[in-house]
């Protein structure tokens, strides 16, 4: 499946610039939501092909956010694919959480554009 | 009249002994003496001495029993004193109740009579058999004559003085003997009873630097040996009562206490730091922050710009973003070296190729080489078995050794990267031509913070990336050598197991995570992993 919607959610003005820019130059289509409590209305409302997700986010945290789209009941979004993007250290068992509902999990400061890119294009073979 | 027979029902005490002994030898004087009267006067009236001199008949019996209990007592005197002063010891080293000074072996007299080394041997006995924790150990000498402490002579009651001193520092004093097992522990020192009654010392030290394979080094080659070990914990974090010690010990090789450590509480001290590790977590967010923005807009502007770019300003742009993810890299550095030192330290170990984790760092590793005009050749073969790696932390492992092969080498210089199965592992060499280093500097390589004499003043660092790599490759079950020569460059060995070693050891510990994460303890998986 081709990805093509994809939803970020980021409270950093210049990182959701620069995702949103990059991205779209490589042909998707781009939403992006900066806090939390948007994000996952965003979520809920339309159905996209890729959330990326930041942790520290003000309203709700996007540990919270994951948890009601993908809680222990319901998966509220089968077919989106959730990458979080966190520059955050959790500890261990906050990450291990969100590791185990996400399809990837990447430290902002370790990745530019073009390796986010790369990721998107992984996931969507 | 009869000596008065002990009642049974009383406890037979040492300090009772003295008075019916002496009552008894005053009975037996006089009663010998009356005796002896009476045969003399017997044998002297039968010869008719009484009939022509009463007079000296009288003086001669007086005289006689005069000089004879005067003689039995100096006798006795003599033979006695010896036992009383024995027995005024044992009384206080049996711990009896008593008025009486017990007798010093210091004082002259009984230097003449030769009577001091064997109240020392009294002394000496009662201190070893008295105290238990000393128990098990060889009976010691009595302490040469002329050499002896006081406090070692002086008798002993329930504890020593220097025991009940040492209860009440609070610092920890434990000894262990060569079979290891606890012979003294004071009131400070951290100890765990198990339910067979073996003590063992509560704490949490690093699983390959702890006091018994510190032990181990020392027995193959050394007589004596001191180490320190600063911040030990002896609980886990979110435990009561967690203290933090800093930890002196020193070997002693055929010492009846081999080993003899001190624990020093520094709890004060590195709670604190505990409590920043939240702070070093805050400060890593806020600066990578920072760092994803520039990483991010170099690229985004060297790729809009790259049809108006001479070669020149693209260099200029390459080194940019070099700057940039070795920033990252370091801050990842200071992360896990904080989380280490802590103990938080974890690894998320799942089946991977070398080739794959390579692949991670594989673009930032040819920036930073060509950026410094270092040739890279990196040869990992695809077929090799899988490992159990962290993709992440072994990455920044071969970015921290690749970074200093970069430093350590010239501007030309060739750096190989390969990689090769050995039996059960994988072994990765990163070799350099550069500068190469002596052997008393190749032994310290590993430690935190050190920087050998000459790197201090030709090149930039802080010494924390081979310290970090060497836990994080240690906490893949792996290993991490060097191998160098002055002037001719190093190799850097790092050795991993194949998955197909670790997997039961990993699935076993998986299923235990999730207790152990249950119960908010999630971080000493990686610590059980490969222990024994």
């Amino acid at each position: 499946m081709a990805l093509k919607t994809i939803l970020i959610v980021e409270d950093d003005r210049f990182i959701g610039e620069m995702y949103v820019r990059s991205l779209k130059k490589a042909g998707y289509d781009v939403d992006w939501m900066v806090d939390g409590n948007d994000g996952l209305i965003a979520a809920r409302n339309k159905q996209y092909d890729l959330i990326l997700l930041d942790v520290m986010l003000p309203e709700r945290r996007g540990s919270e956010i994951l948890d009601a789209l993908r809680g222990s009941n319901e998966d509220l979004i089968p077919h989106s694919k959730v990458v979080i993007l966190t520059n955050f250290e959790q500890d261990d068992e906050s990450r291990s959480a969100m590791e185990a509902r996400a399809d990837a999990y990447l430290i902002k400061a370790e990745i530019t554009p073009s390796k986010l890119l790369a990721v998107i294009e992984q996931l969507s073979q | 009249m009869a000596v008065e027979p002990q009642s049974s029902h009383k406890p037979q005490l040492v300090k009772d002994f003295w008075p019916r002994f002496k009552r008894g030898a005053v009975f037996l004087i006089i009663g010998l003496q009356v005796l002896i009267l009476i045969a003399i006067a017997a044998l002297l009236s039968s010869s008719g001495f009484f009939k022509d001199n009463p007079l000296g008949f009288t003086a001669t019996l007086v005289a006689q029993s005069i000089l004879g209990i005067v003689a039995s007592l100096v006798i006795y005197r003599f033979v006695a004193k010896p036992i009383k002063y024995l027995l005024a010891a044992l009384v206080h080293v049996a711990g009896e109740p008593t008025n009486s000074t017990p007798p010093n072996p210091n004082e002259a007299h009984f230097e003449r009579s030769g009577l001091k080394p064997v109240l020392q041997t009294v002394y000496q006995l009662a201190s070893d058999i008295k105290d238990p924790i000393e128990e098990g150990r060889e009976t010691r000498l009595p302490t040469p004559v002329g050499e002896t402490k006081p406090s070692d002579t002086l008798p002993k009651t329930d504890r020593t003085p220097l025991e009940t001193a040492l209860d009440e520092t609070p610092a920890g004093f434990v000894a262990f003997n060569n079979e290891r097992v606890i012979t003294y522990a004071n009131k400070a020192a951290p100890l765990r009873v198990d339910t067979a009654g073996t003590k063992t010392l509560e704490l949490l030290f690093n699983e390959h630097d702890n006091l018994f394979t510190w032990w181990d080094e020392c027995e193959k080659s050394a007589v004596h040996a001191e180490k320190i070990w600063p911040r030990i914990p002896n609980k886990l974090p979110n435990e009561e009562d967690r203290r933090f010690f800093d930890i002196i010990a020193s070997y002693d090789k055929g010492a009846s206490s081999e080993v003899v450590v001190t624990l020093i509480d520094r709890t004060y001290l590195y709670s604190v730091e505990e409590e920043e590790l939240d702070f070093i977590a805050f400060a890593a967010h806020e600066l990578r922050g920072p760092i994803t923005v520039i990483r991010g807009y170099i690229e985004v502007l060297q790729d809009e710009l790259s049809d108006t770019l001479k070669d020149d300003q693209t260099e200029l742009f390459r080194r940019l973003s070099v700057s940039a993810s070795r920033l990252s890299g370091y801050i990842n550095n200071i992360l896990n070296t904080s989380r280490y030192d802590r103990r938080h330290l974890n690894m998320h170990l799942s089946e991977t190729t070398l080739k794959a984790v390579y692949d991670t760092i594989s673009d930032d590793m040819s920036q930073r080489a060509s950026s410094q005009q270092r040739l890279l050749t990196v040869s990992i073969p695809e077929d090799m078995p899988t490992i159990a790696a962290d993709t992440a932390s072994l990455g920044e492992v071969l970015g921290n050794l690749i970074d200093n092969a970069i430093k350590y080498s010239n501007e030309g210089g060739l750096i190989n990267v390969t990689a090769a199965q050995k039996g059960d592992t994988i072994e990765i060499a990163v070799e350099d031509h550069g500068i190469g280093m002596p052997a008393n500097v190749v032994s310290n390589l590993f430690q935190k913070f050190y920087r050998s004499h000459r790197s201090r003043e030709t090149v930039a660092g802080t010494g924390i990336g081979l310290y970090i790599s060497k836990a994080i490759v240690e906490s893949h079950g792996g290993t991490i050598s060097v191998r160098s020569e002055d002037g001719h460059g190093s190799t850097f060995i790092v050795s991993l197991p194949t998955y197909k070693m670790v997997a039961d050891k990993l699935k076993a510990s998986d299923n235990k995570n999730e207790q152990i994460i249950s119960s908010g303890r999630g971080w000493i998986k990686n610590h059980n992993m490969y222990r024994g």
